[in-house]
């Protein structure tokens, strides 16, 4: 935070500290939650010649700074066979350049006392880096060399095949939760690759090329299909000088192919059963949902912040505390580029009987389609959300990832600032709306994880 | 953006924060640059007892507090093991005049968050709410503290619920519980070894009057230290604590008394079946050292070499080099008496001993070789340029000072710690490599596997004891 905007904030609380001095007062009255946003002016953004975009937000709280680099890829701009390179290629991103033996990128970084991070979704690849102000010139030289010089070592690939695929027996073969998620993720999509998972299935992680690597960088990581964010103790001045130096002469190239697949409307529910080893069953609804920049997200976001978000939401109060037909609720509306899904997930206790939970579950969607929520739930949820903004904003890391989300997914950083307005301004009836448009059963996939009926050994667990 | 997928070099980090957290107990700042200031701060102690500490800091219109009562899991009556995490977990399910779903409502409704849970010395609670909503933030803390119902029927429920949760995390993360079995293994009977959220048997066996009792004995304002920071306003803060938690009483119970545990010579193997994994989880561990230990910024560099980053020997030869793991790690839990020191990887079952031998080979180089003077210069920079990054917000603030507060240390450990870092030499290095690393003849080793598979490797590391992951302990025989 800069010391900038901090004064600001404070003064937009000073009415309601001045009013809460006794703290006998019960039941506060509930105003809505602050919806001004500092920093906006702390902001600026350039565009290089090469097409990249670069947002730099100052703050001088702490001597660090995060850096995100957002590539419009993911496993989305993926086709069967090469499943799964788009989140290979994020570890390969750490493994040489023309300049630099693999290795290097990190050990150079963490010499220089920072660290760094990657992420990979359905929709696009994240870089992050954690650094002190001293290796600002270091950082820019190590993201622009990777990005201009990457290569190549066919025994690096190998190695890191191994690793890749430890990481997806980890996250997927040894937990019911990530194998269940991949299977109704695939079942729900018949024509979008939003039906693959970003892992990638076993047999492409165990078999893709050196060529199918080249061609996948040459094609996505082109500088015009990135965006640059820079937060915390630097200028704009100095952020646009660095990427000047480093990045603008990386040549623009053309822009990666659109993923040109609709996914066709679904006519009816479909149902995967997975029989596996598990003491806790597992019930996933998946609701064909719309694209993240689609005007009702707020409402969808607010509505599964109703249902599923801490002890008092809807449905763990019901199927939890209630029923006691689930211990856990879980989910919420995945936000991509385009059409996706929207998740109720519950973990059942051992012996739960599904069909019962699936009934109990239905009527609690259907009575949220038929006859909304209520003021109170809407205004928890709006309060939800804002606190939580708030908590993101409150570190140059949040403050990155959400300019980054806002720029890429949504168009403009500048959401950011109204994000909060945003959500204050949603009503019950677009909250109802939204349950009409994603709790709809011919829209959705079922998906059922549980032991196969017992053929003998009696007692042998519990 | 609710399902990124997450990967790549994190792993490290993140093992060694699942490591940290897991052992339970308040999570302490790694490092200080020369210059990391803590901030100004009020600390005052009421006539009951209760410590307050009190840090403005005004960047968004959030307050955090960050507190604990002693005890935890080391005031669990003698074979009821959870029964502090019960207590922890039931304190806001029904408290002062609102039921559990009331209270829930209470907090979320005004978009804030309230938490707590038992660690192996002391419960902690933490949370967060927007500045307006302090007073309420306050009345709910005190309920929950000092008014908890322990109503029959949330008990109950949640109890049951809480064993269901154990079984749920065998589904699905056998990464995550590995530390809880190798703790059991190396601490045994001390109260370091007891899993603080309990097993599956022990929680069956704990009634809502042990809780009662629980709560009597080991709550009360002598035992607690509550630390508040953020957008807040000192003199009504102070005003208002007086007035919520004046009337607390003290503990009614003895102290609980903690022994140091023996470090373990030789070496043992526990296998855990688990049938049907395809990889091996291993964690390799001995007792450690402790929160004072004077070694402290020649061990956190030297552990920041071995397993504490990306980089790290053991990440570079389990992952980066051979692509055996997706990642490699380890670290210390430096509680009051000397806690555990635990390496923390998994494998493909095949190569689960390639994994170990390599694993291995790592701890005997690091205690017979000599570090390169540019790698201490390496991790020294690392330290010191991400610490900032963990004392950033309100919320790192509270947790930051409650560490001090119950550990009865001075500010000086944060903002003396840069300094002392930047002293750290070759020798100071190699003395806190010889004494606070174990042997690799000195291991307990913990695999989490398929054990029809694995049997035979197992016994190649020293003899074996079996259990499987679906019995309702976290120990061999537990009762």
């Amino acid at each position: 935070m800069s010391k900038s905007h901090a004064l600001r904030a404070v003064s937009a609380l000073m009415l309601s500290s001045l009013a809460a001095i006794s703290i006998a007062v019960a039941k506060p009255a509930k105003p809505a939650a602050p919806t001004r946003v500092p920093g906006l002016d702390q902001v600026q953004s350039i565009a290089l010649a090469n097409g990249m975009k670069v947002v730099v937000w100052t703050d001088h709280d702490i001597p660090n700074i995060a850096l995100y680099n957002w590539v419009r890829v993911g496993s989305r701009n993926e086709v069967p066979g090469i499943t799964g390179l788009a989140h290979f290629f994020e570890h390969m991103m750490f493994n040489g350049t023309a300049k630099r033996t693999p290795g290097e990128f990190d050990r150079q970084m963490e010499a220089q006392g920072g660290s760094n991070n990657a992420f990979t979704s359905e929709n696009v690849t994240v870089y992050q880096d954690w650094i002190p102000r001293s290796a600002l010139d270091l950082v820019f030289d190590l993201e622009s060399d990777r990005l201009a010089n990457l290569s190549f070592d066919p025994k690096v690939i190998e190695s890191e095949r191994g690793v890749v695929y430890s990481e997806r027996r980890l996250s997927v073969e040894d937990s019911n939760p990530g194998f269940l998620t991949e299977q109704v993720q695939a079942t729900a999509f018949v024509a979008h690759p939003y039906q693959i998972p970003t892992i990638g299935w076993p047999a492409d992680i165990q078999s893709w090329k050196i060529e199918d690597l080249q061609k996948f960088f040459k094609t996505n990581y082109a500088p015009n299909n990135c965006t640059l964010i820079l937060v915390g103790d630097l200028t704009a001045e100095e952020g646009f000088a660095l990427a000047k130096k480093y990045l603008e002469p990386i040549p623009r190239q053309e822009p990666p192919p659109p993923v040109r697949t609709i996914e066709p409307e679904q006519l009816g529910e479909k149902r995967v059963m997975v029989e596996r080893s598990a003491q806790t069953p597992l019930l996933h609804y998946a609701y064909k949902s719309p694209a993240a920049n689609d005007p009702q997200g707020p409402a969808i976001n607010l509505l599964m912040s109703i249902l599923l978000e801490g002890d008092s939401s809807r449905l763990h109060r019901l199927l939890v505390e209630e029923k006691k037909i689930a211990i856990e609720v879980d989910g919420g509306f995945s936000e991509g580029f385009d059409p996706g899904l929207t998740w109720v997930q519950l973990t059942l206790p051992e012996g739960a009987k599904i069909p019962e939970v699936e009934q109990a579950l239905d009527a609690a969607l259907d009575t949220v389609v038929a006859t909304g929520v209520s003021d109170a739930e809407l205004t928890r949820a709006k309060n939800l959300y804002a606190s939580s903004f708030w908590k993101q904003i409150a570190t140059i890391n949040g403050k990155a990832r959400l300019l980054g989300q806002f720029e890429v997914f949504e168009g403009d950083y500048k959401k950011l600032f109204d994000s909060p307005a945003t959500y204050e301004k949603v009503t019950r009836e677009d909250v109802q709306k939204a349950a009409a448009l994603v709790f709809q059963k011919n829209h959705r996939t079922v998906g059922v994880l549980e032991s196969p009926a017992p053929a003998a050994a009696p007692g042998a667990a519990p | 953006m609710n399902r990124l997928y997450k990967s790549v070099a994190p792993l490290a980090a993140l093992l060694l924060g699942a490591f940290l957290a897991n052992s339970a107990m308040a999570v302490e700042p790694a490092a200080a640059a020369p210059g990391v200031k803590v901030p100004a701060n009020q600390r005052l102690i009421l006539p009951n007892g209760l410590t307050v500490v009190l840090v403005p800091k005004k960047e968004v219109p959030l307050i955090a507090f960050s507190g604990f009562v002693r005890g935890g899991a080391l005031a669990d009556p003698p074979g009821k093991v959870g029964v502090g995490s019960l207590v922890a977990g039931l304190l806001d399910r029904g408290a002062g005049k609102r039921s559990a779903f009331e209270f829930a409502d209470a907090v979320e409704g005004a978009g804030g968050s309230f938490g707590a849970a038992a660690g192996a010395e002391s419960i902690s609670v933490s949370g967060q709410f927007l500045a307006r909503d302090r007073a309420l933030m306050i009345e709910l803390l005190a309920d929950a503290l000092m008014r908890p119902h322990f109503d029959a029927d949330e008990f109950s429920n949640y109890r049951n619920r809480e064993i269901e949760f154990i079984k749920s995390a065998k589904d699905s993360d056998p990464a995550q519980i590995i530390g809880i079995y190798g703790r059991a293994a190396v601490f045994g009977a001390h109260p370091y070894g007891r899993p603080s959220e309990g097993s599956e048997r022990s929680l069956a066996a704990i009634t809502q009057g042990v809780v009662v009792s629980y709560h009597a004995a080991n709550f009360g304002a002598d035992r607690a230290t509550l630390v508040f920071a953020g957008d807040l306003d000192a003199k009504w803060m102070k005003q208002a604590l007086t007035t919520a938690f004046g009337g607390w009483a003290k503990a009614q119970g003895p102290k609980p008394e903690l022994k140091p545990a023996p470090r373990l010579s030789g070496r043992r193997v526990l296998l855990v079946d688990a049938p049907g994994s395809v990889q091996t989880y291993f964690w390799l561990g001995n007792v450690g050292v402790d929160r004072r230990y004077s070694g402290r910024p020649a061990l956190e560099l030297v552990n920041t070499l071995y397993g504490g980053r990306f980089t790290s020997i053991l990440n570079t030869e389990l992952r980066i080099k051979s692509g055996l793991s997706y990642g490699a790690s380890s670290g210390f839990a430096r509680p009051t008496v000397p806690g555990a020191f635990a390496i923390r990887s998994f494998t493909q079952t095949e190569t689960t001993d390639k994994a170990l031998d390599l694993t291995l080979e790592t701890l005997e180089q690091l205690k017979h070789g000599t570090l390169a003077p540019e790698m201490l210069e390496s991790a020294r920079a690392y330290v010191l340029g991400q610490f900032p990054l963990q004392l950033e917000t309100g919320a790192h603030w509270a947790a930051a000072l409650a560490d001090l507060e119950f550990y009865g240390l001075s500010k000086d450990y944060i903002e003396g710690y840069g300094p002392a870092l930047a002293k750290v030499d070759l020798a100071e290095t190699a003395a806190v490599t010889a004494d606070a690393f174990p042997r690799p003849t000195d291991l307990v080793i913990v695999l989490i596997g398929d054990a029809a598979k694995i049997r035979e490797v197992a016994a190649k590391y020293g003899p074996v004891t079996e259990m499987k992951l679906s019995d309702p302990d976290f120990a061999p025989g537990a009762k």
